[in-house]
């Protein structure tokens, strides 16, 4: 029996000496906008989410037809109440889409629409707010359960090689994000905010789960970032999450991360200072998790704004000049355009109506208004309680130059509730008023909008914790959703409607495609459902 | 329909809303009535607590025993609240988080922890240390779920300028009476919902068990003809409404057809953008007396 045993293993060992294909070559993740893989969350590391494919074009759109549907099938409404929504963005790689719901991975036939595989976690809490998916490396994926897991399967049957613990549950945190891959890492990024936690991203290893850097979102006492603290107390109850996705510039071999609100959420009285780095874009090497440069987007938030939304990178001219840039849309209501090498600011410009911020300072960094703090009372915000925008995945697309988002108007009043010298936990609650979904196309040289929409809807107010993404594609093509259940392609240039497909629920992905068989595909998660789609054939 | 008369009918609305979802938690009519607005806020709790993962709930009656001796034993070094003073916040403690019913607490207790100063209180009883760790987990509880959060007085505005601004540059008497529609309106509101109301009388609607106001739409087709009747859907697509007759209708919003919904709160819109600070709180400490 032994023997047999190491004859297997020498046989594995050998086959792995001869480099057996892997069924995601890792080169692949390299690749700038692949068009027969969806290898990421966001397509590829540039955060972009635009496709070079142009089978479906903004003449032929309208020949979108369904080419299958997937529900996800578990036990109904999950703890909480809620229905969980496909919030993931599909990894599609040899012909298979790999998505997630809290609790569940699903391996799907991209073709047929026919599982595979399912993958059934069963937790030991953990906030079931949402899953973002998964990261491949050769044969093997990353999933995240809410309970502070990182777990490896194997792509091929969804068994599971291995599970490390990287948040404690206990102490709420809870872990909703997309592992990313670079190189021979994968990140790790966690969440929290009910027990006030400190923030980090994990660097683990691919084969082995064996952790290798940890960089703190908040500074321990003494370090470099203390001096944003009063005290070695406050940057205890630190904040700085981490739960979605960066991206990553390989030429400077920086990965960009986007951190969380501090804590306690909205009672800042025992924090007086800026808060490094919460609510902050960071660039770190992803060799060492060493921090290069940050951009902190809300100093000293008290809104529950995190700063994770996804910086989407891109090379324009800014002056006539060549420069790499970062761009984000931010929950805060600001437009940030970096440049990429350095942090520095190239546009800090709000993208819909605020008054919490008195403006920007000498780094392009928003300057927070005391006055708009939440108090006992209730202050008065003129942005939507949620944010501009939230976690959803934006899109930018070259052929345009244009950043896309869905954003959101509103007006709110902020409580505090907490009131104590040394508070803890959320520590208010805000009151939406009105608000108002609008999407918006934003020109990177200076923030101005170039076209929006504002979805038609029944009443001003609609609610909802998932939000539609957005993707671009060389066929002049916008594709997202409103809150009424209807996909939509938009023309990228002039925000004119051309398609729409009413699902069953308002999407709650970012939309993908990619190109099998010589077909190209559409796929959008709505809810609990996937919606692929490709063109119809044409009669002669 | 005057304006005046459908900004009243609005109000009365949010009214019956309001006392429905409140009903539709409360306990039977031979059990000891609690309040519907505290029926309303147990349930946030449970929900909140539920949706975030945070385990059970804690005893109040043994929490409030554990807190009389907490205070002055435990208080002086991790403060009455336990968050902390010259020794450690117990709420984010590892210890405190893990512990069910006193089993990783209690050793803590009786031990001490002499090398970080703690001393040692072996005399401490179980059914004692029982109840200090529960008014520990609740301690949490009220810090982590946000559900249990408690508004605290609202109510810091001038009353006589909040009346100023409602007869004056608010304009509010131009749709609103306070011996009208908004009468007793502080009587029938908590401060904090009518704060809301008064600058848009849906925002509350929004929680959950809330449900709008129907509309009335009039859809003119591009032939001039209109169909008038209750809004029943209403996106880029298509405009749907069911007529005075019964029947339902749904038209594809395409070139040439004008939908107009009746909007009976645009004025209430078009303030958000002036108010101050001070207008809101002034206005709610006006509202609030009018009893």
């Amino acid at each position: 029996m032994k023997s047999r045993r190491l004859m297997v293993l020498s046989l594995l060992v050998s086959l792995q000496g001869v480099s057996v294909a892997q069924i995601l070559d890792p080169q692949k993740l390299l690749q700038a906008e692949p068009t027969d893989t969806w290898p990421t969350y966001n397509g590829d590391y540039s955060g972009r989410r635009f496709s070079p494919l142009m089978q479906i074009q903004s003449s032929n759109v309208s020949d979108l037809a369904l080419a299958w549907m997937y529900r996800v099938k578990t036990s109904g409404p999950v703890r909480g109440g809620i229905n969980p929504d496909i919030k993931s963005t599909p990894l599609m790689v040899n012909g298979i889409l790999y998505f997630t719901v809290p609790d569940h991975v699903f391996a799907v036939d991209a073709r047929t629409g026919h599982e595979l595989w399912h993958y059934d976690w069963v937790d030991k809490g953990g906030h079931l707010v949402g899953n973002r998916g998964l990261g491949m490396y050769g044969d093997w994926l990353y999933f995240m359960p809410p309970d502070g897991w990182f777990v490896s399967l194997d792509a091929r049957t969804g068994k599971e090689r291995w599970r490390k613990k990287v948040a404690d549950e206990k102490m709420q945190y809870f872990t909703t994000a997309a592992p990313m891959v670079i190189g021979h890492h994968v990140l790790v990024g966690v969440g929290g905010d009910a027990i006030d936690v400190q923030g980090y991203l994990e660097a683990h290893d691919p084969e082995t789960g064996e952790l290798q850097w940890r960089w703190n979102s908040t500074p321990r006492k003494g370090e470099p970032g203390s001096e944003t603290w009063p005290n070695a107390a406050a940057m205890e109850h630190g904040g700085g999450m981490t739960w979605l996705p960066g991206t990553y510039d390989k030429e400077l071999n920086l990965v960009y991360w986007g951190t969380g609100n501090p804590n306690p959420v909205m009672a800042g009285q025992g924090r007086k200072g800026a808060n490094l780095w919460t609510c902050s874009i960071v660039a770190l090497n992803p060799d060492t998790g060493k921090l290069v440069w940050w951009f902190q987007g809300s100093p000293h938030d008290t809104h529950d704004w995190d700063n994770t939304e996804t910086p989407v990178l891109f090379d324009g001219a800014i002056d006539g000049k060549p420069r790499k840039l970062l761009a984000q849309a931010a929950r805060n209501g600001y437009f940030f355009v970096l440049d990429r090498t350095n942090g520095a600011s190239v546009v800090s410009k709000p993208f819909v109506p605020l008054n919490w911020s008195k403006g920007v300072d000498a780094k392009g960094q928003p300057i927070p208004d005391e006055a708009k703090e939440p108090t006992v009372d209730g202050s008065y915000l003129t942005i939507n309680w949620g944010g501009g925008t939230n976690w959803m995945p934006p899109s930018f697309s070259p052929q345009t130059g244009l950043f896309y988002v869905n954003g959101t108007l509103g007006y709110a009043l902020v409580y505090l509730t907490d009131t104590s010298e040394r508070p803890e936990g959320y520590g208010g609650f805000g009151q939406p008023l009105w608000s108002q979904h609008i999407l918006e196309a934003l020109d990177y040289r200076t923030g101005n909008v170039k076209w929006s929409h504002a979805y038609t809807t029944a009443d001003g107010t609609q609610g909802g914790n998932s939000g539609p993404g957005a993707l671009t594609t060389a066929g002049n093509l916008l594709f997202t959703g409103d809150y009424n259940g209807n996909l939509i392609a938009f023309n990228a240039a002039n925000g004119d409607i051309l398609w729409h497909f009413p699902a069953l629920h308002s999407l709650s992905n970012g939309p993908e495609t990619y190109m099998l068989d010589g077909q190209q595909y559409l796929v959008a998660g709505a809810g609990d459902t996937l919606y692929v789609f490709k063109l119809a054939p044409r009669r002669p | 329909m005057s304006i005046s008369a459908r900004c009243a009918l609005a109000a009365a609305m949010l009214l019956a809303l309001r006392a429905a979802q409140g009903y539709a938690q409360a306990p039977g009519p031979n059990e000891n009535a609690t309040p519907p607005a505290q029926m309303e806020e147990n349930q946030r709790a449970l929900r909140t607590r539920e949706f975030l993962g945070l385990g059970r709930q804690p005893d109040a009656k043994l929490a409030s025993d554990g807190e009389k001796i907490f205070g002055p034993t435990c208080g002086f070094c991790h403060g009455a609240d336990g968050r902390g003073g010259q020794g450690p916040d117990l709420l984010r403690s590892p210890i405190v988080l893990d512990d069910d019913k006193g089993e990783l607490i209690g050793p803590v207790i009786q031990n001490g922890r002499p090398d970080k100063g703690m001393p040692a209180f072996s005399s401490m009883t179980e059914d004692q240390i029982r109840a200090i760790a529960e008014f520990l987990h609740m301690q949490v509880e009220l810090a982590a779920n946000r559900g249990t959060y408690q508004v605290q007085n609202i109510v810091t505005g001038n009353a006589q300028a909040g009346e100023a601004y409602f007869k004056g540059e608010g304009k509010c008497t131009t749709c609103h009476s306070v011996t009208g529609d908004l009468a007793h309106i502080g009587s029938k509101m908590e401060p904090l919902d009518l704060q809301a109301a008064e600058l848009y009388p849906e925002a509350r609607n929004n929680d959950f068990g809330g449900t709008r106001p129907q509309r009335q739409v009039t859809v003119t087709l591009a032939n001039g003809k209109k169909l008038t009747g209750s809004l029943r859907h209403l996106d880029d697509f298509y405009v749907s409404l069911t007529d005075a007759q019964g029947q339902y209708h749904t038209v594809a919003t395409a070139k040439g057809v004008k939908v107009e919904v009746e909007d009976k709160l645009v004025v209430h819109r078009q303030m958000l953008d002036k108010y101050t600070d001070k207008q809101i709180h002034d206005l709610t400490a006006y509202l609030v007396t009018l009893k």
